[in-house]
């Protein structure tokens, strides 16, 4: 009787945290995000209010200013599009990596492993400021092309859309790499000689045989890349400059500068509901297929 | 008939410091079904993988009905390749892991018929629409076959085709193999560890062991005249007995029996080889041992096999194994345990085994 309570509180004890860290916040979110803003201390009006018997104060203005104006939007798809690029990246280097490495012998494989995870020992903060330090004007990838007299004059390579690419892709890179590499591990190589055995060379054999067995470990590792890069803010903030303003940005200024939290909370939410809802029909979708097609 | 359509010429293979095969040089006939034997580690599935283009060779060449296959990839090379694990794709239905290696050069129309045509000569239409995973071992044989089949290779190669079935499905699919193979008249290399196997299958063989080929012939060649110790040894049950000159015959130390050949000998001192089934095993009441070529001896173990019987016999210090064929449905014609019987062999039954 003790153990089954035990089990049973082991197994539901991720719902839990689910449920307090997430699903409580989300629904403080969204009652913010339906409040009536106003000067003081929270900066909204409760919801449910009591003095002249009792009255439900909840307003849809929030969503009307966010959707209106198309600097929240434009940053949000700024942020969409900084996710699909940085994904895509993410995946042309992690690809061949990932397949190279569950290809190799056992000891090479290790050593190559635990240099992927390498970074992970060492602070995210401070590797994305050592960026920094590379790539400003007087960084040591200028100085490098200077004397080799590539260039004139420093390049301005800080500050861009580029270097928040480069800054996610470098970031992020393990987190497609590893899933990919728990699939591939798994791939039958005789597959491979038989495809070339019938007559398809190395790229039809990729696209026929290597790509579709893989699919499965493509969507784990791009949707682990994709899901945080729409809201990341640290290394746009870091490493961006003020050419592209991405979502993470925006809702940090909402709730901190402008004061805003109502208009925050409504950005909040529904930058979850964009991006939750065709991610959930999308699994589904998928599921029903890789059940089709049995991989 | 043309000796010369696989020409296998002087190949070697090296995996860092170990050498896998060295020096191998083979001729395979056009339509013959030909058996690589050995045990593992012999190098005869890296032989196979280097006719099919998987691994380079270190030196020699391979010629293919007058071409030369050794730089081809596999993919330019006009054979294919079984794969003892059968390769089947997983993400396809058993339709298009049959049309795999045909969609390019093929419109729609020509690939169902050639499916369609390759299922039938399988039977294996009823199975198209399945999936991989729902098939038994024995359907995906004949899928990975089809898949092959259905490219008109000139070579079909094939690693370890009937290791992965359980034994009463292998003996069947053996016959169908040969059945196949004899209609469709298309030159196969097979690979096996499996001794039965490979005599069943083979219209010539070859035994590898380190790398070498020892002896490449007829199954029954091999069986009945092996020319080495190993061969004798490795195909089929064999008594191996030394024996050196004495006078006018050959006499053993171990049997402590006089041997009478039919040939002369160059060297003193040799190995014969005596198959268990040209003993003849009678009772002692009957007749006498003779002077040569005979024994008597006590009977230590009995193995009843339906069709024959094994017998376990000891003389001196030598167990000899026999095998006596049970034509009398009476069980009592079999010796028991424990009795002395007299064991006879032709002169042309006794092998000499050269090395």
């Amino acid at each position: 009787m003790k153990n089954k309570l035990f089990e049973k509180y082991f197994v539901f004890s991720p719902y839990f945290w689910l449920v307090l860290f997430f699903f409580i916040p989300l629904a403080i979110i969204f009652k913010i995000s339906i409040s009536v803003s106003e000067w003081g201390m929270p900066p909204y009006q409760d919801i449910f209010l009591f003095d002249n018997g009792f009255k439900i104060n909840t307003t849809f203005e929030n969503y009307v200013y966010i959707f209106s104006d198309y600097y929240y939007i434009g940053s949000f798809v700024n942020s969409l599009i900084l996710a699909l690029i940085s994904t895509f990246f993410c995946l042309l280097i992690g690809f061949p990596l990932a397949f190279y490495i569950a290809t190799s012998n056992i000891r090479l494989r290790n050593i190559l492993l635990v240099l992927v995870v390498i970074p992970f020992w060492s602070s995210f903060l401070l590797r994305v400021y050592a960026w920094k330090i590379i790539l400003q004007n007087n960084g040591i990838l200028n100085v490098i092309l200077l004397n080799l007299g590539i260039t004139s004059e420093p390049l301005q390579l800080l500050y861009n859309q580029y270097a928040v690419i480069m800054g996610i892709v470098y970031t992020y890179l393990p987190l497609m790499i590893l899933p990919l590499y728990g699939y591939l591990n798994k791939f039958d190589l005789n597959l491979i000689e038989a495809s070339k055995d019938l007559g398809l060379n190395r790229i039809k054999t990729f696209f026929k045989v290597i790509l579709p067995l893989s699919v499965p470990g493509i969507v784990a590792g791009s949707l682990l890349v994709f899901i945080p890069v729409v809201g990341e803010f640290i290394i746009p903030e870091m490493l961006g400059g003020s050419d592209r303003l991405y979502y993470g940005k925006i809702l940090w200024e909402e709730f901190f500068v402008n004061r805003n939290w109502p208009g925050a909370s409504a950005l909040a939410f529904s930058g979850i509901i964009i991006l939750v809802l065709p991610i959930v029909i999308f699994q589904i979708l998928y599921s029903r297929w890789s059940q089709k097609n049995e991989i | 008939m043309d000796n010369n359509f696989l020409v296998i010429e002087n190949i070697s293979k090296s995996f860092g410091d170990n050498k896998v095969l060295e020096n191998i040089n083979l001729n395979i006939s056009k339509s013959e079904f030909f058996g690589l034997l050995g045990s593992s580690g012999s190098g005869k599935t890296t032989l196979l993988r280097i006719l099919g283009g998987f691994e380079k060779p270190d030196t020699g060449r391979v010629i293919l009905d007058g071409m030369d296959i050794t730089n081809l990839e596999p993919f330019d090379r006009p054979l294919n390749y079984m794969f003892q694990s059968y390769a089947l794709f997983p993400h396809l239905n058993v339709f298009n892991n049959l049309a795999f290696g045909i969609k390019e050069n093929f419109t729609q129309k020509e690939i169902e018929i050639n499916v369609r045509n390759i299922a039938e000569l399988l039977s294996i239409e009823h199975l198209l629409n399945r999936r991989i995973k729902q098939l038994s071992g024995g359907e995906q044989q004949r899928v990975a076959l089809g898949r092959c089949l259905i490219k008109k290779p000139k070579l079909l190669l094939l690693d370890e085709p009937l290791a992965a079935l359980d034994k009463k499905l292998r003996s069947k699919t053996q016959l169908e193999l040969t059945t196949l193979q004899k209609k469709l008249k298309i030159t196969f290399v097979f690979v096996t560890h499996d001794q039965e196997e490979a005599m069943s299958l083979s219209d010539r063989m070859a035994i590898m062991k380190n790398g070498l080929i020892l002896e490449c012939s007829s199954p029954e060649e091999i069986y009945e005249n092996p020319k080495s110790l190993y061969t004798a040894n490795f195909i089929g049950i064999a008594n191996i007995i030394e024996i050196y000159k004495k006078d006018e015959n050959f006499y053993s130390d171990d049997l402590g029996i006089n041997f009478k050949l039919n040939k002369e000998l160059k060297n003193t001192k040799t190995n014969i080889l005596l198959r268990p089934e040209k003993i003849k095993i009678q009772s002692i009441n009957n007749l006498k041992t003779s002077s040569f070529n005979s024994f008597c001896g006590e009977i230590l173990e009995k193995s009843y096999l339906g069709s024959f019987t094994r017998y376990e016999i000891k003389i001196k210090n030598m167990i000899i194994s026999v095998l006596d064929q049970n034509f009398n449905s009476n069980s009592n014609y079999n010796f028991p345990k424990g009795e002395k019987v007299i064991c006879s062999w032709e002169s042309e039954s006794i092998k000499v085994l050269e090395d």
